[in-house]
């Protein structure tokens, strides 16, 4: 039998299967919990950091990824502190720096609330949340594609570069990825990048209410888990 | 060898080995450690042995090669026995004067013994070396006295019998309490009290459990595991015995990076010697535990240190950590139950279940117990490896042990904890060094290494050369770490070849206090250190190199400018002939001068200059 624990997240007590995230149970309860690397039903690896939340234990607090953070009772969450969305802030800001030319990383960085970009636009292919590694590995159970090399030089490839027979070319990695959704604008050339804001009205909508969410465009963007379902 | 199978088999062993040992009239230790081995001991000990033989010392003489001293700069180096006599700096043409003097006749040889940078003084005993003398050796006391590949010699200095009484006389809960009791600390960085992570271990449910000992030692500079490990295995492998019994582990590894043979061989050696003597095996001592250990090697991921990614790497997948949402104690290797310490703290057991718990923690401040290994490098007299009780101010470090700077520069700063820890200025040199205080001043223990710099040290360079280790051992599995440490990167260099911009450092520092945060494992969590510290202590060497574009300690090359001082400059043309870019010239025995458009400012004509003349600006 399913076992129900009781925490409490941004002061609302809300009940939770035993062994779901606190990712899961937030978007599930309408709490905004801005992610990139999560798919529903695949394992989650804490890659993008986007998910941060307080845990708070013993009047200590705590930050960790909430898609790795298995419900408990009692526990006490909080996805919208100041600090949060400072922290969510600088890493969507590194993001969008990063690899401005995807609509969904440009999304995130609104809904985060980057405002200016203080980095050096570079102009990257993949920001390596892997959600096209698990899919294959976990969905497909084909491996075709995996992280290969470490640090900078990690990328996603086939095993020694070469297309093996597992891979059926179903495309399930491209419809998943992330940096396949252009800006509205269309591509940006390298030299011209620049945040995009374009959906800054919607946003007036989502900084009033920061924590809930308002089924926003955005996450149709960057397929947020809430749509997914 | 009889396999031991009592705890009296093990008392009996000792007594006979005793016995056995007792004609010998001297002995001559020399150290076999890598650092030795480097400067080539190899040849020294070959070269004794054959004049061992020629003069007839061959039984009453006992040749020992041991592990590291911690000496290493002095190295090969070399105590007899008896009057504790230390040469150093050996060659292998030395040895028949040795042999002839010092074992024949007595004498002393003068000219091989040590000279103390400080006071000029030779210094005839090893134990009257200031280097030394001002340490407290309890970990490190053992190496010099026993041949690492050898389980009698171990065994004749007291080995393995605090297992035996461990196995006899505890049940494995009191043996948690002990170890609780005594507030061991983890020496592998993190500090977390030992007897916690067991206690934790030996509640999480499942039979199948595991112990392992980390010997991913990474940091540059440091390497008082590699040391331990090299010089002393068995006191490790009777630490993990120990630790195993507690927690009720059947199995445990010992994770050694590839690129220390010589542990990664003596290690084995342990293990097998272990195994043959019923020390690693079923029913060990006599009792119910029953252990085995296997020596894994890591392929070279600095980040593979980090316990999750260790056993990753074990289970032979990518080594890459995964969040500790869940702790490796309930989940570790092969999701088992798993208790992971470093080879220090494994090293400490033994002593500890030997001399009590009240033995162990007498020793320290009132967070840290016990003594601490730390591998002194950089711009001191004396560099090494120097073990100390837990709460020695740095000061006593820097200048009691190591002499103080090395070339009548001022000491700046000193760098603890590796890549991952802080620069602490001399400002902060009373500090007390234990895992509470260097936390507090920005820095951290680490896992020991020290690191000091002087006036020539820039402290930008500095942060920049750790970014980019760091940057480059990162797994880039999560983005603060990743994409993080190399905008930190990018900023930095931008700094260092004048291209910084006042709003920079803000930046900079927001951006480390979010990869402090938010990044997933423990590398990721402390690489901003090495930047937020010195721009704690050193935010004017930051804003010189931007506001007026200039590197204090003359090391940014992009900063500085080589000029010749005319009025010492002999026209010697040494300069000239040595400059690789043909940037300097001049007429014979007249003043020259360096074209800055085409100086690269590579140092070489400063190096080469006999008066001095070459001066940075």
């Amino acid at each position: 039998m399913l076992q129900q624990v009781t925490l409490s997240i941004d002061g609302a007590q809300v009940e939770a299967v035993r062994g779901t995230s606190v990712l899961d149970v937030a978007v599930e309860y309408g709490i905004c919990i801005p992610h990139l690397c999560h798919i529903p039903s695949l394992s989650d690896f804490g890659g993008c950091r986007l998910c941060v939340v307080e845990l708070i234990e013993n009047s200590r607090s705590k930050v960790t990824t909430s898609c790795t953070l298995l419900v408990q009772d009692d526990m006490v969450v909080r996805t919208n502190t100041e600090k949060i969305r400072k922290l969510r802030r600088n890493i969507a800001e590194l993001l969008v720096a990063q690899a401005p030319n995807s609509r969904a990383i440009q999304d995130i960085a609104v809904r985060c609330g980057v405002s200016q970009v203080r980095y050096p636009f570079r102009n990257e292919s993949c920001v390596l949340c892997g959600r096209c590694v698990r899919l294959c590995t976990e969905l497909w159970s084909a491996r075709a594609i995996g992280f290969v090399g470490r640090g900078k030089d990690r990328h996603v490839d086939f095993p020694f570069g070469v297309r093996p027979d597992v891979c059926k070319q179903c495309q399930a990695c491209v419809q998943h990825c992330p940096m396949t959704i252009t800006p509205c604008d269309g591509p940006m050339e390298p030299g011209e990048e620049r945040l995009c804001g374009k959906c800054e009205a919607q946003l007036l909508i989502a900084e009033s209410a920061p924590d809930s969410c308002i089924w926003c465009e955005l996450g149709v963007g960057f397929g947020c888990a809430r749509h997914a379902s | 060898m009889p396999r031991l199978d009592t705890k009296d088999d093990l008392s009996a062993l000792r007594t006979s080995l005793a016995a056995a040992r007792s004609h010998v009239r001297a002995s001559i230790t020399v150290c076999g450690g890598t650092g030795c081995q480097a400067s080539g001991c190899r040849a020294v000990i070959a070269a004794l042995q054959q004049e061992l033989r020629a003069q007839g010392y061959e039984e009453s003489v006992h040749l020992r090669v041991t592990g590291c001293h911690g000496f290493c700069e002095q190295g090969p180096i070399m105590v007899v026995e008896p009057g504790n006599i230390f040469y150093c700096h050996l060659a292998p043409a030395d040895m028949p004067e040795i042999v002839a003097d010092t074992i024949g006749r007595g004498e002393i040889v003068e000219r091989l013994l040590y000279t103390d940078p400080v006071s000029g003084n030779t210094v005839r005993a090893e134990s009257e070396i200031p280097f030394y003398r001002a340490q407290d050796r309890t970990l490190l006391a053992f190496n010099p006295r026993i041949d690492p590949r050898s389980l009698a010699d171990f065994v004749a200095v007291g080995g393995y019998s605090a297992l035996a009484r461990t196995l006899a006389e505890y049940d494995p809960e009191e043996v948690i309490r002990e170890i609780t009791a005594s507030g061991l600390r983890g020496r592998g960085g993190g500090g977390f009290p030992t007897g916690r992570k067991w206690a934790s271990c030996r509640a999480a449910p499942g039979d199948e459990k595991y112990v392992i000992c980390n010997a991913d030692e990474g940091d540059p500079g440091a390497y008082m595991d590699r040391s331990l490990l090299e010089g002393n295995p068995h006191l490790v492998l009777e630490g993990m015995l120990i630790g195993a019994y507690a927690v009720g582990a059947q199995h445990g590894y010992i994770y050694v990076r590839n690129e220390y043979p010589l542990a990664v061989a003596h290690a084995r050696e342990a293990v097998e010697q272990a195994r043959e003597f019923g020390l690693l095996g079923r029913d060990i001592l006599g009792s119910h535990l029953s252990f085995d250990v296997e020596v894994a090697r890591g392929g070279g991921a600095f980040v593979c240190g980090e316990s999750t990614a260790l056993m990753a790497s074990l289970e032979g997948k990518v080594g890459e950590p995964r969040p500790k949402d869940v702790h490796t104690v309930e989940q570790g290797l092969w999701n088992k139950p798993t208790t992971l310490n470093n080879v220090e703290t494994w090293a400490n057991v033994p002593l500890i279940m030997q001399h009590g718990a009240a033995w162990f923690s007498q020793k320290g401040t009132k967070g840290s117990k016990g003594t601490k290994i730390f591998a002194l490098t950089g711009r001191v007299k004396n560099t090494g490896l120097v073990e100390v009780e837990m709460g020695t101010p740095l000061r006593t470090i820097l200048f009691d042990i190591g002499g103080g700077a090395s070339d009548g520069v001022a000491i700046k700063a000193v760098q603890t904890g590796g890549p991952s820890g802080g620069c602490l200025p001399a400002e902060q040199f009373d500090l007390p060094v234990d895992f509470d205080t260097l936390a507090q001043a920005g820095s951290m223990v680490g896992s020991g290494g020290m690191v000091v710099m002087d006036e020539h040290s820039c402290m930008v360079d500095v942060a920049r050369y750790f970014l980019k280790f760091l940057q480059d051992e990162s797994c880039g599995k999560c983005v603060p770490c990743r994409i993080g440490i190399d905008r930190m990167l990018e900023i930095v260099t931008d700094i260092t070849e004048g291209r910084g911009r006042p709003e920079q450092i803000d930046l900079m520092e927001e951006l480390g206090e979010t990869v402090r945060e938010t990044a997933l494992c423990a590398l990721g969590k402390t690489a901003p250190n090495p930047v937020l510290s010195t721009l704690q202590y050193f935010r004017e060497e930051y804003e010189a190199h931007i506001a007026q574009q200039r590197c204090p300690a003359g090391v940014c090359r992009a900063l500085i400018e080589y000029v010749i001082d005319e009025e010492k400059c002999t026209g010697c043309g040494a300069c000239t002939r040595a400059c690789p870019r043909d940037a300097i010239r001049g007429e014979a025995k007249k003043p020259h001068a360096i074209d800055a458009g085409l100086c690269h400012r590579c140092g070489i004509c400063a190096a080469e200059c006999r008066s001095d003349a070459v001066v940075v600006r």
